[in-house]
């Protein structure tokens, strides 16, 4: 392989690629093994066709000050190769902003590490977000920052979407923000939610409750209803087959259907 | 505020699933919730065949992937739930009328189903839907639509040729219906108190059954009460279908329109057992000796069901001085347990309950035999 890196090594040199500022000798300083560097290189060329080079080593100095090791940067990269094309500028005012929503040291890595397109959305957008969670759905700011740091792919959602399921969860199963934060609600599809919701309310294992917050009967937890795989909560909180539970589903994908298209004609009309 | 809807606080549909959540769970204990939740979702239909059509329905539907589950001995396409065959009994098929039994190693008199009679449904678990039925050249349709296991009373009603039937509440006609494909009545009285729904029920007929089997010769449709009949018309018929208005469970806990749980509506949700009671009584008054007479409801209320059959069996013998017998039914729970849920350990009686991937019923029969 040390053949290998020399021979692509030589061949950008031939190709007279505007290389100048990356090379396999800067990404071997960075502390990348000569596969990782290959890999790098890769994934810059692939971006296209390596015009972003300029910003890459902008970008990885920016991902190495974060406090991340190569291995983790270069699985980011190759998830979101994107962030090669954001200037360095830019990427360190998201970044300090994402510090000012409260993800502190720790979670700030693991958020990057995990979810990087995070990096992708502009610093107004993300405000937006935060507004939104904010005053749309009555989070306390800890709240948003627990959100941002376990769902941050909701940065990149349709926001009337999100805030559909939250008024689902808060209206018509009568969950309040705190338990929806416990649950990691935002990291469910609103039609797993909905189904398993229905499932139980349906069965009579699940009530709405009244103005005063009351029920006849005690709720499962948010939390055990969305955590639980399948098995398990059939097994335990449904106390159903696998062959009800699957007709149902199939049964409730049609019923939605069919009301977003009587839905969407009355709006026509 | 899309959920905060402003809906009245206790609709009929909700005073009705709290009544069953009461009645229902005490009742059937763990098979509740899972009667429950199949009530609430969409049913199932059966599409009755049309002998009187011309059009070749049958294969029609079986293309689409329905069988006929009462005629079709294929059984691949329908999983079976309990396992555990039993000795003598060859399911589903039923060219030959008469099958015979035995269930707990103990003897049971064979059954025999009224004959002709088809109907089409979608596998289990399958939740297609079927196309309505259209008409052939002559402008009869080739199906109707109905629970299929509304079929069930009628199949066991034993018809056969030659037969004087009863159908004392008729409308809107879907076991009329079934029992005209039989073809071998030989005269049917069809009644049902309300004029408006004996309307219905002759423009059915009119659909689905040529003129000339809807003559005075072998049909005649009244709208008596008939709680009376028993002062009309004693001892006359061989057959007689008590098919009685009950609290119809799946509607009252899906539609507030027309619901029996609507506050306007407690007084005759409260007289529902006598009137059914009453109706059982003629129905059974109306009945030759020898004749038979199937009770049914769709409810899965005890009180309604089995006590009625219990007060009607008791009420017979002490005011009318008639006996009667009960007819075993197990032969048909286990000829059709492959498409039905059928409730277990009922003292008297059948009864198909609702099930997600079987989502038929509820239809309660029992069925009695004059003696004297
Ligand atoms: C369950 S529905 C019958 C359904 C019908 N057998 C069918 O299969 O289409 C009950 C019927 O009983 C009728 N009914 C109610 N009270 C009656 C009475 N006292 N005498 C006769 N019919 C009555 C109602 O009008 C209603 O049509």
């Amino acid at each position: 392989s040390t053949l290998q890196s020399t021979q692509r090594y030589n061949r950008s040199q031939l190709s007279e690629k505007p290389v100048t500022e990356l090379s396999l000798r800067s990404l071997a300083g960075m502390g990348f093994t000569d596969i990782q560097a290959e890999q790098i290189y890769e994934t810059v060329f692939n971006v296209r066709g390596g015009s972003v080079a300029k910003h890459a080593l902008s970008t990885l100095t920016a991902l190495f000050v974060l406090g991340l090791n190569p291995s983790s940067v270069l699985k980011l990269l190759q998830k979101c190769p994107e962030l090669y094309t954001v200037k360095e500028s830019l990427l360190q005012q998201r970044i300090d902003n994402l510090r000012k929503v409260g993800l502190g040291e720790g979670s700030l890595q693991r958020v990057v590490a995990h979810y990087p397109q995070i990096l992708t959305v502009t610093v107004k957008k993300l405000k937006h977000v935060v507004a939104f969670l904010r005053e749309k759905c009555l989070f306390t700011v800890q709240q948003v920052t627990d959100i941002l740091r376990d769902s941050p792919a909701i940065v990149l959602e349709d926001l009337s979407q999100v805030e559909y399921k939250f008024q689902y969860v808060y209206f018509r199963m009568g969950v309040k923000q705190a338990e929806m934060i416990k649950s990691r609600l935002f990291r469910f599809a609103l039609d797993e939610i909905r189904c398993r919701h229905c499932f139980l309310e349906r069965r009579g294992l699940y009530q709405t409750p009244d103005k005063k917050g009351q029920t006849v009967i005690i709720n499962p937890q948010l939390d055990s209803i969305l955590s639980a795989d399948q098995d398990t909560f059939l097994r335990t909180i449904a106390k159903a087959s696998a062959e009800e539970y699957e007709v149902f589903q199939r049964l409730m994908d049609r019923e939605w259907q069919e009301e977003e298209k009587m839905y969407g004609s009355f709006e026509a009309d | 505020e899309k959920w905060a809807a402003t809906r009245p606080k206790y609709p009929p549909t909700s005073l009705a699933l709290q009544h069953f959540d009461a009645t229902y769970s005490a009742q059937l204990g763990q098979l509740w919730p899972s009667v429950r939740v199949a009530l609430l979702s969409e049913r199932k239909y059966g599409a009755l065949l049309n002998n009187f059509s011309h059009d070749a329905i049958l294969e029609d539907l079986r293309a689409k992937g329905c069988r006929d589950f009462i005629n079709d001995t294929d059984t691949v396409a329908q999983p079976c739930l309990e396992e555990g065959p039993v000795a003598g009994v060859k399911e589903e098929s039923s060219d030959v009328p008469v099958k015979k039994s035995d269930i707990d190693g103990q003897q049971l008199s064979p059954l025999r189903l009224s004959p002709h009679i088809k109907c089409a449904v979608f596998p289990r678990g399958d939740i297609t839907r079927f196309k309505p039925a259209r008409p052939d050249m002559h402008k009869l349709l080739g199906y109707y639509l109905m629970d299929a296991a509304s079929v069930l009373p009628c199949l066991a009603m034993d018809v056969q040729e030659g037969h004087n039937v009863l159908d004392l509440c008729a409308a809107p006609g879907g076991k009329t219906l079934t029992l005209l494909q039989t073809q071998s009545i030989r005269f049917l009285c069809v009644n049902d108190t309300s004029v408006s729904r004996t309307l219905r029920l002759r423009k059915v007929l009119h659909s689905y059954v040529p003129k000339e089997f809807l003559t005075e010769r072998n049909l005649r449709i009244t709208s008596f009460d008939g709680t009376k009949w028993g002062e009309i018309e004693r001892e006359t018929f061989d057959r007689v279908l008590v098919d009685v208005p009950c609290t119809t469970d799946r509607h009252s806990v899906i539609e507030d329109d027309n619901n029996i749980f609507s506050k306007t509506r407690t007084g005759e949700r409260r007289r529902l057992p006598q009137v059914q009671l009453e109706l059982l009584l003629a129905g059974i008054e109306a009945a030759c000796p020898g004749g038979e007479i199937m009770y049914s409801t769709c409810t899965l209320s005890q009180i309604q069901n089995l006590s009625v059959v219990e007060q009607a069996i008791h009420l017979a013998r002490e005011k009318h001085g008639i006996r009667l017998e009960v007819v075993d039914l197990r032969p048909l729970t286990r000829m059709f347990r492959k498409t039905f849920h059928f409730a277990p350990d009922l003292h008297l009686g059948e009864m198909v309950i609702p099930h997600l991937a079987a989502n038929f019923g509820p239809i309660y029969m029992c069925k009695l035999r004059r003696l004297t």
